[in-house]
């Protein structure tokens, strides 16, 4: 049951980033190829967008971990 | 340098200072457990921002010049995220686990703080309102 629980727990979380992390390259591919000189910008830009969709699932991969 | 590169070199510097600070208390106070499962998650955490900046330096640098795109690298990430759980798991006398994740939860602490700090510097647009 552990084990169900920590697949469910990482799977879950890890289904939520990677929507949330093709939704922000998407953007910022389109923006890169329409306006290069703005690739310093943007790239920060989604640089804190993939850290902050990224920090749940990390803690979901330990909780997963802690549980099983 | 563009913004970015600037942002990438102020994180790993404060990552570094955390880092200092982490093993100066490992060797000059008692809670050594305490200071080494920091040690531990600091440099868990510290792995995955360079692996996340190198990453997406990367992926910049193709799609400017029209080449394809390689991953992000979630997994290695999230790899590295339960290698440190199942060290900390595995050695509870030498680590303690709550402490391990708080420092590999720290270099998304440094990011939004640095975010807040040099918000100007991320901006898109080039020209200034009322101009």
């Amino acid at each position: 049951m552990g084990a169900l629980a920590a697949a469910i727990a990482v799977g879950l979380s890890a289904l939520g980033a990677g929507l949330g992390n093709g939704m922000i390259v998407s953007r910022t591919v389109e923006g890169i190829s329409r306006q290069p000189e703005l690739r310093g910008a943007l790239q920060t830009t989604m640089f804190i967008g993939v850290a902050l969709v990224e920090a749940i699932p990390i803690i979901a991969v330990v909780i997963a971990f802690m549980v099983m | 340098m563009n913004a970015y590169n600037r942002m990438v070199i102020r994180q790993r510097k404060w990552m570094l200072y955390i880092l200092a600070i982490a093993v100066l208390g490992w060797g000059f106070t008692e809670y050594t457990q305490i200071f080494q499962s920091l040690m531990l998650g600091l440099a868990g955490g510290f792995y995955n921002l360079f692996l996340m900046q190198k990453k997406i330096d990367l992926l910049g640098e193709r799609v400017s010049k029209n080449e394809k795109a390689q991953s992000l690298g979630m997994i290695s990430r999230f790899a590295v995220a339960a290698l440190i759980a199942v060290i900390s798991l595995r050695f509870p006398d030498q680590f303690n686990i709550y402490v391990s994740v708080m420092g590999l939860m720290t270099p998304y602490l440094v990011i939004m703080i640095d975010f807040i700090f040099y918000l100007k510097d991320t901006s898109t647009s080039t020209t200034k309102r009322g101009e």
